[in-house]
């Protein structure tokens, strides 16, 4: 019986030992249950977390991707048509959030390096084909040169009139070869191949016009004072830009419309004003022109159209080249005025007209009273209003300083110097009658610091009348005047003038002795013209 | 500095007639004389080679050929701004004045002739 207690108890006690491992054990799980829950929790949350930055970060790589797709669909595109047209924008970034955003930044420098690359390579093809045009255009166009001087040749050379006309036709279609030939090398970059003399305004305003279709709708206005001249360096390049801005203000107007040209004299240069009455330029026309002829874009063939339209351009490689100004403005006829400006300290001189006659084509300045007026009567020569010019222009370069710096030269004596009229005529032939008007060049008044206009003066038939009267009888007539020639030999400086005097002397010996003979067989009207004509045509010679 | 300046004319001869060389008169040639008429009293309306040309001539008489080089024109253009001026009354063509009749080729010889045996006794 007592093993059973024993047993109980052996059991109880194995028991409890039991129990109580067993509350520890239980204890301890129940612990780590508790930690587990909690690492569980933590995981899920890291989990959660991670989803959604997975999430977040597949977004943005699609957004990303959506951006680098807008960048070649629609950006890239947009740089390449405001290369072409700087009016259209480059649109940004497509979506704003990542506006100021690295990834902005570096799609903004691919832009800029891709636009870098388009802008050279279109630099460097429009040179190549400028290059080629250069090359292609020298050659043809000196060889038109040589054309245009074998027809001058040949003009003078037939008189047959229908051969004559057929060789002024293609002088003149040679003449617009030339200038377009001319327009194209010199936007290509040339020069304009030609470098002339010394020019009359007015000979290059009419030659400007004389290549152009439609030239007779011209109407040139000369309003010099001076006989103002262009340098040589400058002649042919105004010739050109103002060839091309006729050319423009002769297209677009009507047919039948004038196109008015003025040549102005301003205190600091000279102006020529090209106005037509035509259908004008509105506002961005207007400003694209006004940026062309500045010269200041550099300028690609491949801008200016199909075909392309040289004119503007052309003017405006003049002027950024040889430093006269354009400008373009709304003319108060209702067309477009455009105003060429040459400086006259660099790029205007006085010219000569007895060494360099204007061509009969040119308008008269408004100075030359003598043309537009008849001769006037006897002892007072065509007015000059010189002396109330004095305060003129400053002109840069003058041409003729020995005729600047020779003293005026009075009658010395001489009987009749009350019938030469207005001292400065200046002349030189102690001639009875001889008509001061009718010798040679007049010399520039004294006070005047500027060499002036020496027209020619015709010589009025009653001074000639005068000269009949005085010495009726030629051969003595002629016979006075040439010992006193070698008189003014005292003044060194006017050798031209005197040798130019003397053989005036000699002419009119000649000439009077013909006209006796003349006077003879022939009517009379032949005698007082014999006389000037040698006076006034030889000393040039 | 700058390439030799070029004489190329810089005013081409078909302006002044706008392209014409057949001339309303084919009575004019080289040696025509010309002088303006009488009455030089108006001279506007005239475009500026006519005028040039008339203010030439206001000194006396000239032919055509020299009127031509004193323009500096040629002479086929020349006749066509005579023709017209000619028509418009401003200005008088007469013929030229025929040479005077020269002696005869066998006189002269026979002078040359005797001069030579003159010379060589």
């Amino acid at each position: 019986m007592t093993e059973i207690p024993v047993a109980l108890l052996v059991t109880l006690s194995v028991g409890t030992a039991a129990a109580v491992a067993l509350a520890l054990l239980l204890a301890r799980s129940m612990r780590e249950a508790r930690r587990l829950r909690q690492r569980s929790a933590v995981a899920e949350k890291d989990l959660q977390d991670a989803m959604r930055h997975q999430a977040a970060l597949a977004t943005r790589a699609q957004a990303v991707e959506a951006e680098v797709r807008h960048l070649a669909a629609a950006r890239i595109p947009d740089l390449a048509a405001a290369l072409a047209h700087p009016n259209v924008p480059v649109r940004g970034v497509a979506d704003p959030a990542f506006r100021g955003t690295e990834l902005d930044r570096s799609l903004a420098s691919v832009l800029d390096q891709v636009g870098d690359a388009v802008t050279k390579e279109r630099l460097r093809v429009d040179g190549a084909a400028q290059s080629a045009m250069r090359g292609a255009t020298t050659t043809i166009q000196a060889l038109l040169y040589q054309l245009q001087t074998r027809l001058q040749t040949m003009q003078e050379r037939y008189d047959d009139p229908f051969v004559a006309e057929d060789l002024l036709g293609a002088d003149f279609l040679n003449e617009q070869a030339i200038r377009r030939i001319q327009a194209t090398a010199i936007v290509c970059g040339a020069w304009p191949g030609l470098t002339r003399q010394n020019s009359h305004m007015g000979d290059v305003v009419v030659g400007a016009m004389s290549r152009l279709v439609g030239y007779a709708r011209v109407q040139v206005t000369n309003q010099l004072r001076d006989p103002v001249g262009i340098v040589a360096r400058a002649v042919e390049p105004v010739a050109v830009a103002l060839t091309e801005l006729m050319a423009n203000a002769l297209h677009y107007s009507h047919p039948e419309l004038p196109v008015a040209v003025t040549i102005q004299q301003g205190n600091r240069g000279a102006s020529i004003i090209v106005d037509d009455a035509g259908v004008g330029m509105h506002g961005e026309e207007m400003e694209r022109a006004q940026r062309m002829i500045t010269g200041e874009e550099v300028l690609l063939l491949t801008e200016l159209g199909d075909p392309p339209r040289t004119g503007l351009a052309t003017v405006g490689q003049l002027v950024k080249q040889y430093g006269f100004t354009t400008s373009i403005e709304t003319s108060p006829y209702g067309g477009v005025r455009a105003i060429v400006h040459i400086p006259g300290e660099t790029l205007l001189t006085l010219l000569d007209e007895e060494e360099q006659p204007m061509s009969p084509m040119a308008p008269v300045p408004r100075g030359s009273a003598s043309t537009a007026a008849p001769a006037p009567p006897h002892g007072q020569p065509a007015a000059r209003p010189e002396p109330a010019y004095g305060e003129t222009v400053q002109l840069g370069a003058v041409q003729d300083p020995a005729a600047d710096a020779a003293p005026p030269v009075r009658p010395v004596a001489g009987p009749a110097p009350s019938a030469t009229g207005p001292a400065h005529a200046a002349p030189r032939v102690q001639d009875p009658g001889g008509p001061a008007h009718g010798s040679g060049p007049a010399v520039p008044d004294g006070g005047d610091a500027l060499p002036r206009r020496r027209r020619r003066h015709p010589v009025p038939e009653a001074s000639l009348d005068a000269t009949a009267a005085v010495s009726p009888e030629p051969a003595p007539h002629g016979a006075t005047s040439a010992p006193q020639a070698p008189q003014p030999t005292a003044h060194p400086q006017a050798s031209p003038e005197e040798s130019a005097e003397r053989w005036a002397a000699f002419q009119r010996g000649t000439a009077s002795g013909r006209a006796a003979v003349d006077e003879a067989a022939g009517p009379g009207p032949s005698h007082p013209h014999a006389d000037p004509r040698s006076a006034e045509g030889n000393p040039q010679e | 500095m700058n390439p030799p300046a070029d004489n190329r004319r810089l005013v081409p001869a078909y302006l002044a007639t706008t392209g014409r060389a057949r001339p309303s008169r084919n009575t004019l040639d080289r040696l025509t004389v010309l002088h303006g008429a009488s009455d030089p009293a108006t001279v506007s309306g005239l475009r500026p080679e006519e005028t040039r040309l008339l203010e030439l001539l206001r000194g006396g008489a000239l032919s055509l050929a020299e009127a031509a080089a004193h323009l500096r024109l040629p002479v086929s253009v020349v006749k066509v701004l005579v023709a017209d001026l000619v028509d418009a009354g401003r200005l008088m063509a007469r013929a030229p004045i025929p040479d005077a009749e020269l002696p005869e080729r066998q006189i002269l010889e026979k002078v040359l002739n005797g001069l030579r045996t003159l010379k060589s006794s």
